[in-house]
């Protein structure tokens, strides 16, 4: 890659990265300062800053069990997610490599159907019978996987392609590992950079998912943005509290992600 | 008995035999090259050998066990990728103790052993490095330690110079047939380079869609070819049909000739009058073209000095060894 020259065209570029970035950012710190304000209406800037709508959040109790569900919901659908889509992808890469044309299409239907339309099935299906779910985590947790499903599956694949899986396995098994110590102790650790990404990825679309969990479950197992919708009545200060307070969490959780991730060298 | 037999060995992939019917014995200690085209059937015969791809029918016996139907971790074989297939995950040292861990080695006795292996690829001072941060030649010195740590009773070599570039490659083929030697270890190199395998082995099967054409030591492949192709794929010989032959010789050939382009000599004067058409220099060795009596022939001279060298369009004579004219099917 080249280097920009010095001087206009520079000058040029870093314009727009600036530009890209506060048009990106601006609503994001009038929401943080909205979120600071006493009050703040009919003037530029606010009349006095204070932390009591974030004390206030903070010691919401239903905001709290919101907030808790949330991350049970996402961290469990996250959970299933690996446990079946480690092995599957495992499974389809190194017997069955030509299913994953089939599986390429396979995981475009979350995309594919919108929230609103799967979610009217998923409540006939999951509404009565031996599998009512319908209001309780357990449905969420089953939905997020499917949503998470593309994510997991892409990031991975990616990561499988850059290492020889193929060649891996038959260096491992040659010296004496077999299958399951071979995909364990060869192949599982090099697969960590793909799995956290797509981890990420995932946890961070799912703790902000509204329609799903809106319609599958609504206030029966609160999560945080059904929360956050259902306080959309209340003060505005205290809204913008709640989401920047979200905003810093997924910031931290990605940050703290990608340190983990460095490279050992 | 050989210390490893092949026997009537089959294997058809998909509907297409890969190769059929194929025999060969190699003895104890012996380095031998399987050379060939690319999708001629060696490295699918390599990797049954390995048990990394099931054989259809026919016995592969190692020191007199049948290995088909043992499982790849059971034959006791090492094996080198042309890929590496270092695992990135672990440091050389951990790469290389990788068969010892899963032998349950203790850890004394492999770190001695991971020691003197390193030792023996000359990489001790690597042994905390990953493998992204050694060159190609450097992985594939780990590859080779990490084969030869748990002393296997064969060493497959899967083209492992091919992705190395070539200074690299020819020390390192040096170092592979030294280590090979010193340790008495009965080896099968695969690759589709010639001279790697004239210069490295005691004994070449030259395959060919799925058969073994030829096989003998170097000498025997380079100076007789048993058939066209063997002729074509080995050395540059000049290979003429019988009419040309005839026409070249002045003497009715039956069948058609191969002539090795370093077994003709250019003279100024003599029977057999030719004239220079190119000629191309290669560094030690000029290749003319040289037309004669109708018939285009290669031929390459020792670059002595630039004063010998021969114009483009110039006469000249040309005398054929005959003991170097071979016929072939």
């Amino acid at each position: 890659m080249s280097r920009a020259e010095p001087g206009t065209s520079s000058l040029y570029h870093r314009l727009v990265v600036y530009l890209l970035f506060i048009i990106l950012l601006l609503p994001l710190a009038g929401t943080l300062l909205y979120s600071l304000a006493t009050s703040w209406s009919a003037s530029l800037l606010p009349s006095g800053l204070t932390f009591k709508w974030y004390l206030a959040l903070w010691s919401d109790p239903r905001f709290l069990a919101a907030f808790g569900q949330s991350l049970l919901v996402c961290v469990g659908a996250l959970l299933l997610s690996v446990l079946l889509i480690l092995p599957l992808l495992f499974v389809v890469h190194y017997h069955f490599p030509r299913l994953d044309a089939l599986m390429n299409i396979l995981i475009l239907l979350p995309f594919a159907v919108p929230p609103v339309v799967s979610s009217v099935g998923l409540l006939q299906l999951y509404g009565s019978g031996p599998m009512a779910m319908v209001g309780t985590p357990w449905i969420l947790i089953g939905c997020y996987f499917t949503v998470a499903l593309p994510f997991m599956y892409r990031a991975i694949t990616n990561n499988l392609q850059a290492i020889n899986l193929r060649d891996l396995m038959d260096a491992a098994q040659l010296l004496g590992a077999s299958t399951f110590q071979a995909a364990f102790l060869v192949v599982l650790p090099n697969l960590r950079k793909g799995l956290m990404v797509a981890l990420l990825l995932s946890f961070s679309f799912l703790f902000g998912e509204f329609v799903f969990a809106n319609l599958l479950v609504g206030t029966r197992y609160e999560t945080l943005q059904v929360y956050l919708n259902n306080m959309r009545n209340s003060s505005g200060h205290f809204n913008s509290a709640l989401v920047i307070s979200y905003f810093l969490f997924v910031l931290v959780l990605t940050w703290a992600a990608n340190r983990l991730n460095k490279d050992k060298s | 008995m050989s210390f490893v037999s092949v026997q009537n060995l089959q294997k058809s992939y998909a509907g297409s035999t890969v190769f059929n019917d194929i025999n060969c014995q190699i003895e104890r200690g012996e380095f031998v090259t399987l050379l060939g085209p690319s999708g001629c059937g060696k490295s699918t015969l390599l990797r049954c050998i390995a048990g990394l791809t099931a054989v259809d029918s026919g016995r592969i016996l190692l020191d007199g066990n049948d290995l088909v139907p043992l499982s790849p971790q059971k034959r006791g074989i090492g094996m080198v990728f042309q890929s590496y297939a270092l695992f990135p995950n672990m440091t050389v040292e951990q790469n290389v103790a990788f068969g010892l861990r899963m032998q349950k080695v203790n850890s004394d006795d492999s770190q001695a052993r991971v020691r003197e292996v390193l030792h023996l690829v000359e990489l001790q001072d690597f042994a905390r490095r990953y493998p992204h941060q050694l060159s190609g030649g450097q992985c594939q010195r780990v590859a080779l330690a990490r084969s030869l740590v748990t002393r296997p009773r064969l060493l497959l070599l899967d083209e492992p110079l091919s992705a190395l570039d070539a200074r690299i490659r020819k020390h390192l083929r040096e170092q592979i047939r030294a280590i090979q030697r010193e340790l008495g270890l009965t080896t099968i190199f695969v690759t589709h380079d010639q001279e790697e395998a004239l210069t490295l082995s005691d004994r070449i099967f030259l395959m060919n869609q799925g058969r073994i054409v030829q096989s003998g030591d170097a000498e025997t492949l380079y100076t007789a070819p048993v058939d066209v192709f063997a002729a074509g794929f080995i050395g540059n010989y000049n290979l003429l049909d019988a009419d040309s032959a005839s026409r070249l010789l002045q003497r009715p050939v039956s069948s058609r000739l191969a002539i090795r382009p370093e077994a003709i000599a250019l003279g100024l004067e003599g029977e057999l009058e030719g004239r220079v058409r190119s000629h191309s220099l290669l560094g030690n060795v000029i290749r003319y073209r040289v037309e004669a009596r109708g018939v285009e022939l290669l031929v390459d001279v020792l670059n002595r000095s630039s004063a010998d060298l021969h114009p483009d369009g110039q006469r000249v004579a040309l005398s054929i060894d005959p003991t170097a004219l071979c016929e072939v099917a």
